[in-house]
């Protein structure tokens, strides 16, 4: 494109020459010879290059040319002098002319001092370009950022060893700033990777996969999480790592489980109802066929199955109704001990027939304690019958034992600790195992129990610790204040892993 | 010479139920805990007859199953299914005859005095 030269310059018959010589190379050029003329052309502000003799014959120019060199920066200046003048010319505009050159012209001089500007304007045409390219480019790297860190979901990226090399705010916020560990020990808490790993899959098939999940947080508390993944290639379009994306969706499934939960209830608890009805038409038929046979073994047998199975349904049909309404507590105030033998005794006959050897410390001055009884009693009795049931199916030690111990800590709770040498839990269970309708016992598990207990203990003002490792046996210790509650909080659940040493 | 029943439930109560009620009715009966007990049960005491819980803990029924028609001496005793859980009959399709807890003494007595004919 033709750039538009100003030319200013005193002498009419030089002016002539340059301005010839320019045109045939292609310049635009316009031309001022006066003071006057030049400050309407500096008016027109559209000049690509000016050059001029700021001392023109009738008064100079000097303040005006700095003045548009002010304010258009970027307009290359070349300045003419005659020699008398080139010093002064050279202090007064010093770099803001790219270059200087003595009159008369030389207008092969001129012509590559004025190529030189136009290459000038070219690369700062270009250094523009790229520093807008490079704004850009940080900006979306801002927003990418901004979006990374502020989206209201965890996301983790994952090499194939499932470490993970990158985690947004909210990830680190909840699970602990864990760049470098492993997926299924920061949400899972276990030692092993998960059989259903997303993760794993995407970087098989390259394809994005969705899982439903209970993942548990740095402080205990437990999410359910809609996980997908997604696949990040290299230039290659080889897969090198893999984006995991975690909505928390607890709030959605606790709604459902509130809206469906009679409903869900019924049809879990049904199994567990059949197997009751068995066992006690078991026991209807023993008596009977005692009786007829006058075999009073049988009858004894017969009645105590019977009393066992109505027990259970009362417990079952409890569970029920606590679940299906919430209702007031009603507090009593009680002596601890007292309440405390009762709650043991429940369980004796159990720990007897199966040769679970009981310990007990129940010191007989703890005082008293305000609690609805009904439902404390039932979730002791919870805790104590889980132990039992840990020890009955732990087939690989020879003795069993549960330690039953009542005690006023340093904060002014009353402890109960339930602690056996049982089955013990994985990290798995021991993170569900408050969860509706989990049960880590087949047929004879509804997947109420824990969950009841923990709500009784929690309605109380009380906290739940569970210390437990698989194959070694567990520790339950709830802490509970002496009265109820002016407020209640969200309590927390503790579990952790019992050291080897500590068990053993 | 008395027929052998082999009783396979995790709930203690129905296992002595189905013990005396079998017992009663002129049988011999052995029993198993879970679907390993079972299995070792099996081959050791040689079964005219299998009753078979589907959940328990553990290994399933239906594992049970598919492991003694694995067995060729094995796989011909006949298996009745007894259990509380829904949609079972699917899980074990060759079983004789499926009964859903809590179940009626007669019909099961005559299911198993047919089959043992």
């Amino acid at each position: 494109m033709t750039k538009q030269i100003l030319l200013i310059h005193g002498d009419t018959d030089n002016l002539t020459v340059l301005k010839n010589h320019s045109w045939h190379h292609n310049y635009g050029i316009c031309c001022a010879v006066t003071k006057k003329e030049s400050v309407l052309k500096f008016k027109e502000n559209n000049w690509g290059i000016i050059v001029a003799d700021p001392f023109i014959g009738n008064g100079d120019i000097v303040q005006d040319l700095l003045r548009i060199k002010k304010q258009t920066p970027r307009v290359p200046l070349l300045i003419l002098a005659a020699p008398e003048k080139m010093d002064k010319a050279m202090d007064l505009f010093s770099s803001k002319a790219i270059s200087y050159l003595q009159l008369p012209v030389n207008p092969k001089a001129l012509n590559l001092a004025l190529m030189g500007a136009s290459k000038n304007i070219a690369l700062e045409r270009k250094i523009d370009r790229y520093s807008e390219r490079i704004a850009e480019l940080h900006n979306a790297q801002d927003l990418l950022n901004q979006l990374f860190e502020e989206v209201p979901c965890y996301i983790s990226v994952q090499d194939k060893n499932l470490r993970i090399t990158a985690a947004n705010k909210r990830f680190k916020l909840d699970f602990g700033g864990p760049i470098g560990g492993v997926c299924y020990e920061v949400f899972k808490h276990r030692t092993t990777p998960c059989s259903d790993c997303p993760v794993v899959a995407t970087f098989q098939d390259g394809k994005s996969h969705t899982i439903e999940d209970i993942v548990t947080s740095k402080s205990g508390r437990q999410y359910n999480v809609l996980t997908q993944t997604a696949p990040i290639r290299n230039e290659l379009g080889k897969i090198t790592q893999v984006m995991e994306m975690s909505t928390d969706i607890t709030q959605i499934r606790q709604l459902q489980d509130h809206l469906v939960s009679l409903g869900l209830m019924l049809g879990s608890m049904s199994h567990g109802v059949k197997g009751m009805l068995t066992a006690l038409d078991g026991g209807i038929y023993q008596l009977e066929t005692g009786i007829v046979q006058a075999d009073e073994n049988r009858v004894t047998k017969a009645f105590g199955q019977i009393q066992q199975m109505a027990d259970k349904i009362k417990k079952m049909v409890l569970e029920i109704l606590y679940y299906a309404k919430s209702r007031e507590l009603s507090y009593e105030l009680l002596d601890i001990a007292d309440f405390a033998k009762n709650v043991i005794d429940s369980v004796t006959p159990i720990a007897k027939e199966n040769d679970i050897r009981l310990d007990i410390s129940i010191p007989d001055s703890l005082g008293q304690i305000e609690v609805d009884t009904n439902w404390m009693e039932a979730a002791l009795v919870n805790f104590l019958e889980n132990a039992l049931d840990a020890c009955i199916l732990d087939a690989n030690k020879a003795h069993h034992w549960i330690r039953f111990c009542v005690s006023k800590n340093k904060e002014g709770f009353i402890s109960f600790s339930v602690e056996d040498n049982g089955t013990g839990m994985d990290a798995e269970t021991r993170n569900k195992m408050f969860t509706l309708f989990f049960s880590s016992k087949g047929s004879q598990g509804t997947g109420l129990g824990m969950f009841i207990a923990h709500r009784v203990v929690r309605y109380h003002g009380g906290t739940i610790k569970v210390e437990s490792k698989a194959g070694k046996g567990s520790n339950f210790t709830i802490l509970l204040p002496f009265q109820k509650p002016d407020n209640l909080e969200d309590h927390e659940i503790f579990t952790r892993d019992i050291d080897d040493k500590e068990r053993e | 010479m008395q027929k052998k029943i082999l009783v396979i439930d995790d709930d203690l109560n129905v296992r002595d139920y189905l013990v005396s009620l079998f017992e009663d009715n002129g049988y011999d009966v052995c029993v198993a805990g879970n679907v390993q007990q079972g299995l070792e049960a099996v081959k050791a005491k040689k079964p005219d007859l299998i009753t078979l819980d589907i959940e328990m803990p553990g290994e399933w029924g239906p594992r049970f199953y598919h492991k003694l028609s694995q067995d060729p001496e094995l796989k011909n005793i006949p298996v009745v299914v007894i259990s509380g859980l829904a949609g079972y009959e699917f899980a074990v399709v060759k079983a004789v005859a499926s009964i859903s807890k809590p179940f009626d003494r007669d019909e099961l007595l005559k299911i198993v005095k047919e089959t043992l004919n």
